[in-house]
């Protein structure tokens, strides 16, 4: 009898210590609603929550993005809460609900939607809740931020844009003529995408540089070491130069031409992540492009603290500021350097300055 | 249904049920070579010595792979843990040998210890299992959880960039054409078989997955060479997780990341039964290089990548259906 009822007890037990937490936790949360759901805050800048998601702590770029969070937090004399959910649609929904049954009143999140379905009831949850939201990459075409309070702005990059300079700056590595291959991202999403179609743009603009081949690594390294090493057999010395979509498979690339002996084959990226950069350095990469991580984890959070602290009024930022495309940076052997150690410059974050960034609304 | 004789070997040394190549057994072999063909006779570019050296030492991961869940795989169970004992495994080796993160150069001996971490995890899989009784299904996904879990706490925001010369030149270095991965695979793989065709665990594994209860009633404890099957499976991981970090010069915590499903889909084209008690070493390798063929030879022949993944899944499809149609019934349940 013992043997059974002793794991029952400790699951009973369990259940209701959770049951009882819960419950606390929601009752706080009715009593916050009652008094805080404005739009644009007053809170005291002490009472100010700061919170960034991203999928995991383990990709480099996402890695920088918390520290870039950190480091603004600090600048305000706050911590920033750092979440991760593995790349899981369904934790970060749980993240987000564990978080809006909380204290929301001055909840300033940073978030980085898992894909653009994930958007809507994050955007909800939060417009309910009185939450100041920023969201970056995804979010569904049809959805606009001028349609809610809460949710401040939203961040993207035109991959469409960095898919043109890098190609570009691959043309100008292999004298502007010769054959070269693209190794494409996921193609179903819309970073993919858009990026092939900014290799297009740049080879019609450069009509002696032909593409051999264009196949797909899922953005991962081990694939695109595989593609490329069976790309480099199918291809040999016409191949001169190797377009990736992110700068994980082209450093797969990388190490393809590496175990071939190849070393006359011009490899481009975008992501910036720090393996990149130094290759980049030595000399064995030619260019990638940089949405800058850690500015992203900080201005996400300066927007919000801007609002919630009554700085910047919602009503005051104008629409083209809700959703817009941020700057990104084209690397390349000459600037590499200033982009070796990540940082963030508290300028960027003043409540004059955070959209000071923008290269325009997402049309 | 009866089973139809089949007397292969007249004068059996000890019983073995499934000696020599029996015809049920020819079908991957023939689906490789026709499928080989093809591509060679579509594609000139395929039918190179240099794009033959290639396809060998792209499957070389996928073969230890594939060495260590066939075992899991006869004794009927399943396992989903290498993503994670490979992410381990290839993290902890980039730590140990000479790198950019700290000032280990332990070489040889930091593979070896990788190796033992990642038998550890495979070990954990299999207590698991017979002690308290949880699905196999269900371990090995925790335990994957756990590796992921335990690579990302080494990882710790900093990826580790390998320059042991050693472990670098495994990926690089040739040896009669091809590289010393390949050999390393092929070693496995030679191992795999010694340890199946004659070792006490690789025969019991088999009479698990035919039929646990007439072992346990004949006093067999099939438990501890459950617990031992594991182990080897993880060790095998552990290893290919080491390969992985020598090919991309780098640990990474996603080193094992669709591995799992690309081994089973190997170990069962080759004609391993999902139910147990059947296949082996040599059948998931075939099974192994058909897979390998088929991406390479797609991307030979130039097909769009748009229609890679579907015409590849149709013909692994249709390659199974094909090899395991004799014994269609014994392939509808999963234990």
């Amino acid at each position: 009898m013992t043997r059974i009822t002793r794991p029952a007890v400790a699951l009973v037990s369990i259940s209701l210590a959770a049951l009882a937490f819960t419950a606390c936790s929601e009752e706080s949360n009715a009593g916050d609603n009652n008094n805080g759901s404005s739009a644009s805050g007053a809170c005291d800048p002490s009472d100010v929550k700061l919170v960034g998601q991203v999928r995991n702590e383990s990709n480099p770029y996402e890695a920088s993005w918390l520290d870039g969070g950190d480091e603004f937090a600090e600048s305000v004399g706050l911590t920033q809460e750092r979440l991760t959910y593995d790349g899981d649609s369904t934790r970060q929904q749980e993240q987000i609900s564990q978080l809006l049954a909380g204290d929301t009143e001055c909840l300033v999140m940073n978030i980085l939607p898992n894909g653009d379905s994930d958007t809507p009831p994050i955007v909800e949850g939060a417009e309910e809740a009185g939450a100041f939201l920023v969201t970056q990459w995804n979010k569904p075409a049809d959805m606009n931020v001028t349609d809610y309070d809460q949710w401040l702005s939203h961040i993207t990059y035109n991959g469409v844009e960095s898919g043109k300079q890098i190609g570009d700056a691959l043309a100008e590595a292999i004298g502007g003529s010769g054959g070269i291959v693209a190794l494409q991202g996921i193609l179903d999403t819309g970073a993919a995408k858009d990026r092939f179609a900014g290799l297009e743009e740049s080879l019609a603009a450069n009509p002696d540089v032909k593409l051999l081949d264009d196949q797909t690594a899922n953005f991962s390294r081990a694939e695109a070491l595989d593609v490329t090493k069976t790309l480099l057999t199918k291809h040999g010395d016409e191949l001169k130069g190797i377009w990736a979509a992110n700068d994980d498979m082209a450093l797969g690339a990388l190490e393809a031409l590496q175990q071939a002996g190849r070393d006359d084959v011009a490899v481009v990226g975008i992501d910036a992540v720090p393996d990149a950069l130094t290759a980049i350095q030595d000399g064995t990469m030619t260019a990638t492009v940089s949405s800058d991580g850690p500015w992203q984890g900080g201005i996400g959070l300066a927007i919000g603290y801007c609002v919630a602290t009554g700085e910047l009024s919602v009503d005051d930022i104008a629409d083209e500021d809700r959703a817009w495309y941020a700057e990104q940076f084209l690397i390349q052997e000459d600037n590499v350097a200033d982009f070796l150690t990540p940082a963030t410059d508290e300028a960027d974050f003043d409540c004059d300055n955070v959209f000071s960034r923008s290269q325009g609304a997402i049309s | 249904m009866t089973s139809p004789a089949e007397d292969v070997d007249v004068a059996p040394a000890r019983p073995q049920p499934r000696r020599g190549v029996s015809f049920r057994d020819a079908g991957p072999p023939i689906a490789l070579v026709v499928i080989f063909g093809v591509f060679a006779a579509l594609s000139s570019d395929f039918r190179t010595i240099s794009n033959v050296q290639n396809i060998m030492d792209t499957a070389a991961v996928l073969a230890v792979v594939a060495c260590g869940i066939t075992f899991v795989l006869m004794m009927g169970s399943i396992d989903l843990s290498a993503p994670g004992i490979m992410g381990a495994s290839a993290i902890a080796v980039a730590l140990m040998v000479a790198n950019n993160r700290n000032d280990n150069d332990l070489g040889l001996i930091g593979v070896l210890v990788a190796v033992l971490l990642a038998a550890a995890l495979g070990c954990l899989s299999g207590l698991a299992l017979v002690l308290l009784k949880v699905p196999s299904f269900m371990t090995t996904l925790g335990v994957s959880a756990v590796g992921l879990g335990v690579a990302t706490l080494m990882f710790a925001g900093v990826q580790p960039n390998i320059s042991d010369a050693m472990l670098e030149g495994w990926a690089v270095e040739r040896f009669l054409g091809f590289a010393y991965l390949t050999w390393i695979a092929a070693g496995c793989v030679l191992l795999g078989y010694l340890v199946q065709r004659y070792s006490r665990l690789g025969r019991y594994a088999f009479a698990i997955g035919g039929a646990e209860e007439v072992l346990s009633l004949s006093g067999v404890k099939v438990a501890p060479y459950k617990v031992a099957v594991f182990t080897l499976a993880g060790a095998f991981y552990g290893l290919a997780g080491v390969m992985v970090t020598s090919q991309l010069g780098a640990g990474l915590v996603q080193a094992g990341k669709g591995y799992d499903f690309a081994a089973i889909t190997a170990a069962v084209v080759g004609g391993t039964l999902l139910t147990g008690g059947r296949g082996g070493v040599l059948h998931s390798v075939v099974g192994v290089l058909l897979v390998t063929v088929l991406v390479n030879g797609l991307v030979q022949v130039g097909v769009s990548p748009y229609w890679q993944g579907g015409v590849q899944g149709l013909i692994v499809v249709a390659a199974v259906a094909a090899a395991v149609l004799p014994q269609r019934r014994r392939n509808q349940v999963t234990k």
